[in-house]
């Protein structure tokens, strides 16, 4: 390894005790005196690295400890054991210098404070962060420019669409010019148009300043936009961590046509095409999707051979969503095809 | 130490400029603040209309000690909002993960967030009270009395801010919306009257336990000149480092609590 990683995360678990609450008043009496406790392994010996300069996807479902372990890098949580170091900091112990390195937004709840300007609200975290004026016009021009803020800074954050918020938040965040970012759910909620300008202003920082991004999120078009590599994880458990092209190539086997056939006798005629290793779907009555694996099957030779027998007045072929596949990596299928590392 | 009076004016500038801004609102809270005051002195005013002296304090000096009182609990008061909500708003909301990111005293950040800024009138009364009473008993003020005064005052508000604090810090361990200050904020009000009034067990609690007195009785006796119990006043700075102390303390304890379980 030719330097030391940005990030560095080693057996990181993180259990918390929680007790079961029993419903009704008698059960909330009850719950004063005695408590059923248990443990629940929110994150479970996770181990990975991020250099400098990456931009990194971070997934999951729900539940599956993202938030967590970005609560443990961010230094808001102690982990229960394993090793984290950051830049060079463990987080926790040195909360107050550390967070001077890293920037973090969370997309359910901004940062900001909620009554006053916008305006006003960087200058607070100018003061905090003692940031010098000229940095901070410098980069308030540039932010205000791609991200498009100026409209708005004079408004208090409370009357900001979501969209206006986020992007108010990642400016924030990137204020104080931190070399690592974490963005929690930078999308959420967001519309198409909000979306894209966000991935692209993360892209021109990355660029840029070399910032070094870590998100979550559950909408795979970010990941496809801004990163290179993926982390899948599931109940606290490290799934993959590769590049997100080789997921794809790996994963991706399965491949669908569907066609719509002129008359159901046509349909028919489809379905009982004599060729090994299809799995007939019908849509509707004049509607039919195929499926196969397009290392066994060739998908042209398919098309022809349909196209010689059947009548078709429509057909679309489609490649399986990267959202599929991590859903059959989290039913625990399709493992076995991906090495780790 | 500079960046954090810089923040705190910032913070205040910022939270009065919005608090403004909803002006009906700032304008009733003030006058409801206002209105609660006067009657206070009210009912002082009835009360030495049917008595010349309540336990050998007159009714200047009752004013005196009420006016004084005033400052700390106008102190204290400035600064309450979050001490009230920070289980609500920080901890079960979660505002409290954002605070952990910057790079400043939580506690601190906690603290100076929000304001009452209609107590800015309480204070201002209370010394207006001190004065008009002083003047009416031919009080003399030398400058080390101003000083006592104003180091007595800024005692009082640090024990009553401490303290309330404290119990804040409760929010850590469990979920607690209503919160265990009002049956202690109750206990203010004694300070009002002179604390030889009440019975001795009274009188303990209010030095020992809960030590409010040193944020009315004790400082303002001492300014007067009156010894019925016996001059605590000069111990009010170390009452104050005290609860300070134990505030940070409990503080730090929760922090590490929070930092485990993340609600």
């Amino acid at each position: 390894m030719p330097t030391q990683p940005l990030i560095l995360v080693r057996d990181l678990s993180k259990h918390f005790r929680t007790f079961k609450r029993r419903p009704g008043i008698w059960g909330g009496i009850q719950n004063l005196f005695v408590r059923d406790y248990k443990t629940v392994q929110a994150v479970d010996r996770v181990t990975f690295d991020v250099a400098q300069g990456e931009m990194v996807g971070y997934i999951g479902p729900n539940g599956a400890g993202k938030s967590t372990t970005i609560k443990m890098l961010t230094g808001i949580l102690v982990p229960s054991s394993g090793e984290v170091r950051v830049g060079g900091f463990v987080p926790w112990r040195e909360r107050t210098n550390y967070v001077r390195t890293i920037g973090v937004v969370f997309g359910q709840r901004t940062q900001l404070w909620w009554d006053i300007a916008v305006i006003e609200s960087f200058h607070l975290l100018r003061k905090m962060y003692g940031v010098v004026q000229r940095d901070f016009d410098e980069r308030m021009a540039l932010f205000g420019e791609i991200l498009g803020l100026r409209e708005y800074l004079h408004t208090p954050v409370r009357k900001l669409s979501l969209g206006e918020r986020m992007r108010c938040d990642l400016a924030a965040a990137l204020l104080h010019n931190p070399p690592l970012l974490f963005l929690d759910e930078p999308t959420i909620g967001l519309d198409v148009v909000a979306r894209d300008h966000i991935r692209k202003f993360l892209l021109a920082v990355n660029e840029r300043f070399r910032t070094t991004v870590l998100l979550t999120t559950h909408d795979l078009d970010d990941i496809e936009a801004l990163c290179r590599r993926i982390i899948i994880i599931d109940r606290g458990r490290l799934l993959y961590d590769g590049p997100l092209e080789l997921l794809k190539q790996r994963l991706l086997r399965t491949k669908q046509v569907k066609f719509v056939m002129r008359d159901a006798a046509a349909r028919a005629r489809l379905q009982a095409l004599p060729i090994d290793g299809l799995q007939m779907q019908t849509v509707d009555e004049l509607t039919c999707r195929v499926r196969f694996d397009r290392t066994r099957v060739d998908t042209s030779d398919l098309v022809r051979q349909v196209l010689s027998r059947v009548e078709v007045r429509d057909l679309v072929i489609e490649d399986e969503s990267i959202e599929d596949v991590v859903k059959r990596i989290y039913a625990g299928e399709a493992l076995r095809e991906v090495s780790l590392q | 130490m500079r960046r954090h009076l810089q923040l705190l004016a910032s913070y205040f500038a910022n939270y009065a400029k919005a608090r403004v801004e909803y002006r009906g609102d700032f304008l009733i809270g003030l006058a409801t603040s206002v209105v609660a005051t006067l009657f206070a002195f009210g009912f002082l005013l009835v009360l030495f209309t049917n008595i010349s002296q309540l336990r050998g304090w007159s009714l200047e000096q009752a004013l005196f000690l009420y006016g004084f009182g005033l400052i700390p609990f106008g102190v204290f008061n400035i600064f309450s909002p979050n001490i009230y909500e920070f289980g609500n708003n920080y901890i079960i909301e979660g505002k409290f993960d954002r605070v952990l990111l910057r790079p400043v005293s939580s506690l601190y950040q906690v603290l100076f967030e929000a304001f009452r800024i209609e107590s800015l009138h309480e204070v201002a009364t209370g010394i207006l009270a001190v004065w008009w009473a002083a003047r009416r008993m031919g009080y003399v003020w030398t400058a080390p009395d101003v000083a006592l005064l104003a180091l007595y005052g800024i005692c009082g508000g640090v024990i009553y801010i401490s303290f309330f604090m404290m119990l804040s810090c409760v929010s850590f361990w469990f979920e607690d919306r209503i919160g265990i200050h009002p049956p202690v904020w109750n206990l203010i009000a004694f300070g009002r009257y002179p604390l030889s009034i009440y019975s001795q067990w009274i009188q303990f609690v209010l030095s020992w336990l809960v030590p409010f007195a040193f944020a009315s009785f004790y400082p303002s006796a001492h300014l007067l000149g009156r010894r019925e119990l016996h001059d605590l006043a000069p111990l009010a700075p170390v009452v104050a480092a005290a609860c300070l102390g134990l505030l940070l303390l409990a503080w730090n304890r929760g922090l590490r609590q929070y930092s485990s379980t993340g609600s």
